[in-house]
């Protein structure tokens, strides 16, 4: 397996994660999952549907639990942090294929939810935010370029849109790392490539880590350096995009249960 | 976009916020002064008074404790007018299920003959709609004379004019599919509705007539209040008998047969669909 | 063969039951009276009570405004009162928003207690409590509908999209945080729409809470009927009518604005 380059600390390392879903007959939606993420790497993990990509994402800001295996956060681990939930998960920022949004709130309102981590209850269930709050939100609303939307509806933007907001969401938690999954798989491909260019621009800029989650395999040439390859809950391939040659690709998006087995022994 | 340009944009966004959070607090202001108002006023209007609930606090806590423990000896009087009930509930409902479905049809904008017709049905339902069963035993009970019979048709009426209208916008609301292409094979009008229309708003009419049969339920455990037979009779009896024992034997009974219709009205429902 | 016994005893099966349930409609029929020569005799006498109501006695509409009025009030107050009951124990009875199965249970407990019976015996009640007048009737109202709405808000809250919370949980919002945030906002047409629907219920239930003496226009509805009034029965009828048509379309145009 390619280590990546040895002489950054990983941001993130994954260590033999596994996890097994309650009523999923047995079989681990992830196995024995090792990987290392460098500070401001922009990785894909690419992968059929069913591959487990959404679940690694999960396992890693905790909404869900890992079986078994360790997954490490600037050498601190997180898997077995009991204590407060909260303050891991918002040193992550989510985003999702459906987008996720309150759909009756205002643009910068769901902006503003990816403040709330930082912030008591009481005071914003009044949907009162600091004024600093609120600068956060519109700075990151603008560097997807969407703040000139602020005070409309979600419901009111496109695909697109709503996902730029969902970016800015995300990016409102000021992370260190941003775990995108399938970010575009519901939008066109035009639309696709300005979402994907924005994350990657706004994640630069601001040095954030990026685990996203793709199943398309030109985006994934077009937008990282690295590419981790899953497929039916293992890492089947680990390296630079442009090393994903066709046989490569077969095995990740056509491996038969059987073969499984076979590469391990 | 350089920084400077960059910072202007935010802080004139900023503003811009601040200004509209001020204009929806003033709106919410505005809007929770003119509910306060409203209530203030209707509520001075029927004597809204928390201090009257307060001290009626022990009547009721008085009225409580006479009724228990509840004199089950009456239970063995109370079989009848048991079953009286869920007969009144299972005739009314049936009435109404025959009864509404030429009247769905005829106040359905997509299957009525003349929209005359049709704003005549659906003003009669409403007419149905808005008038209270008990209104309607009322009426019964001195037209054909006490006993549940006055019940069955108060209760027919009433859900009548709810399933009709509830089934009238099912028809409306159909996939416009299947009946195109239906036409375009060359079907007449009533093979139309009979294989286009019916087959897509049957589930739904025989889900909302359960529960229907659930709401007459309820509806007849109080009919007797005004002499349309059921349970209710023997409640307003012995209340006015002052044989409270008797009458918290009687809400008991009514529990009970509210809770097996809900869950017996549940289970089927959840078996259909 | 076997498929052709299959369906004979399918349908000798099909003829029993309908058989059970034609036995039981009989039974029915005969337990409430119904036969076809009461329901010969029953129409015309229907037809013939509602044909003395014309033509409608206009001038006793003077005497009807106050406890028309009066009704819409109690309808008024009888939802504030569902709200103020309803919402609380909503959302303790929602299984997304409330984790303890004891509390949810519990909650459920007291919506079905206060739903199953019947506005008019609880105004009943409270008359027995608060004396007569609209006052108990608006509690009545308020109690019962309370144990309804509150069934239905906690099922609006169960049908809300999960992805706004997960991905609210995901920012590391905190439960309260999700619900004032992800939960309700997305809860809240729903419960617009059902406060709505259940006024008109409420103004419909609140003509007849005056039979028990609990204040509104049922009163006046008893006292004509059972004095053979029939010209006046018509106008309360039609006043009634008129009321609870002209909030059908206020809600109507209401719920159309706040999606």
């Amino acid at each position: 397996m390619n280590m990546p380059d040895a002489k950054r600390k990983p941001m993130i390392s994954i260590r033999g994660l596994s996890k097994t879903y309650a009523g999923g007959a047995g079989v681990p939606a992830l196995n024995n999952i090792s990987i290392d993420v460098a500070a401001g790497e922009f990785l894909v993990i690419l992968g059929p549907s069913g591959a487990g990509k959404s679940t690694l994402l999960r396992c890693i800001n905790r909404l869900v639990d890992p079986s078994e295996g360790q997954v490490f956060h600037n050498g601190a681990e997180i898997t077995a942090h009991r204590g407060d939930l909260r303050a891991i998960r918002r040193q992550f920022g989510m985003v999702f294929q459906q987008f996720n949004l309150v759909k009756r709130l205002s643009v910068l309102n769901n902006v503003l939810t990816g403040r709330l981590g930082y912030r008591s209850a009481w005071r914003s269930l009044l949907y009162s935010f600091p004024e600093a709050d609120k600068r956060i939100a519109i700075e990151c609303l603008a560097r997807v370029n969407m703040d000139h939307k602020a005070f409309q509806r979600a419901d009111t933007l496109s695909g697109g849109e709503q996902q730029r907001v969902a970016i800015a969401r995300a990016l409102a938690q000021q992370p260190m790392v941003i775990l995108a999954d399938e970010p575009v798989a519901s939008l066109d491909p035009k639309i696709a490539r300005q979402v994907l260019g924005y994350l990657r621009q706004s994640a630069q800029e601001l040095g954030i880590t990026v685990l996203c989650n793709l199943h398309q395999v030109d985006y994934a040439r077009e937008f990282s350096e690295r590419v981790v390859g899953m497929s039916r809950g293992a890492v089947v391939f680990d390296g630079p995009a442009a090393a994903l040659t066709d046989e490569i690709l077969h095995r990740i998006y056509y491996r038969e249960p059987g073969e499984a087995e076979k590469e391990e022994a | 976009m350089s920084a400077l340009a960059f910072d202007a944009a935010v802080t004139s966004t900023l503003a811009e916020a601040s200004r509209q959070r001020g204009a929806r607090l003033v709106r919410a202001l505005i809007w929770a002064a003119a509910a306060i108002a409203v209530l203030w006023f209707t509520g001075a209007q029927i004597g809204m008074n928390p201090v009257a609930l307060l001290k009626g606090m022990p009547f009721m806590a008085d009225f409580f404790s006479r009724m228990f423990p509840p004199d089950l000896s009456h239970l063995r009087l109370l079989g009848d007018a048991t079953l009286e009930t869920v007969q009144i509930a299972v005739w009314g409902t049936l009435i109404a299920i025959l009864l509404s479905i030429p009247f769905a049809l005829l106040g359905a904008k997509n299957t009525t003959p003349h929209p005359v017709v049709f704003h005549a049905t659906r003003m009669f339902l409403n007419a149905l709609r808005s008038i209270n069963e008990l209104v309607f035993a009322l009426i019964f009970v001195s037209a054909v004379g006490l006993g549940p019979f006055a019940g069955v048709l108060a209760i027919a009426l009433h859900a009548t004019g709810m399933l009709a209208k509830f089934c009238a916008e099912e028809i409306e609301g159909v996939d416009r599919g299947p009946i195109e292409a239906m036409q375009a094979t060359g079907a007449g009008r009533l093979q139309v509705i009979l294989f286009g229309i019916v087959p897509q708003v049957i589930p739904a009419f025989i889900s909302y007539s359960i529960y229907r049969f659930d709401v007459s339920i309820r509806a007849a455990t109080i009919l007797g209040l005004v002499g349309a037979g059921g349970l209710g009779f023997s409640l307003i009896k012995t209340m006015k008998l002052f044989k409270y024992h008797e009458t918290a034997t009687c809400i008991l009974v009514i529990f009970v047969i509210v809770f097996v219709s809900d869950w017996v009205c549940a289970r089927i429902r959840a078996r259909i669909i | 063969m076997q498929a052709l016994a299959e369906r004979k005893r399918w349908r000798l099966h099909h003829i029993a039951l309908a058989g059970v349930v034609v036995a039981f409609l009989a039974w029915c029929a005969e337990g409430v009276g119904l036969r076809p020569k009461e329901l010969a005799g029953a129409l015309p006498a229907i037809g013939e009570y509602f044909y003395r109501m014309a033509p409608p006695k206009w001038e006793f509409a003077e005497v009807l405004w106050k406890p028309a009025v009066e009704t819409l009030y109690i309808a008024l107050w009888g939802n504030v009162i569902a709200l103020i009951i309803g919402l609380p124990l909503g959302v303790l009875a929602a299984s997304n928003v409330t984790r303890s199965a004891t509390l949810r249970n519990a909650a459920k407990a007291v919506l079905n207690l206060l739903r199953s019976v019947s506005e008019l015996i609880w105004a009943v009640f409270f008359v027995a409590a608060v004396g007569l007048g609209p006052f108990p009737g608006a509690l009545a109202l308020g109690v019962n509908f309370g144990g309804i709405l509150g069934r239905l808000y906690a099922e609006a809250l169960e049908n809300i999209d999960n992805g706004p919370v997960e991905a609210l949980a995901a920012t590391g919002a905190g439960r309260l945080q999700i619900i004032a945030f992800a939960m309700l906002p997305q809860a809240l047409p729903q419960f617009v729409t059902y406060n709505l629907y259940w006024f008109e219920v409420g103004v419909r239930s609140a003509t007849v809470l005056g039979m028990v003496g609990a204040g509104g226009i049922g009163f006046e509805l008893v006292t004509t009927i059972r004095l053979f009034e029939w010209r006046e029965t018509g106008v309360v009828l039609l006043l009634i009518l008129a009321m609870v048509t002209i909030i059908d379309f206020a809600s109507t145009w209401i719920r159309a604005r706040i999606y």
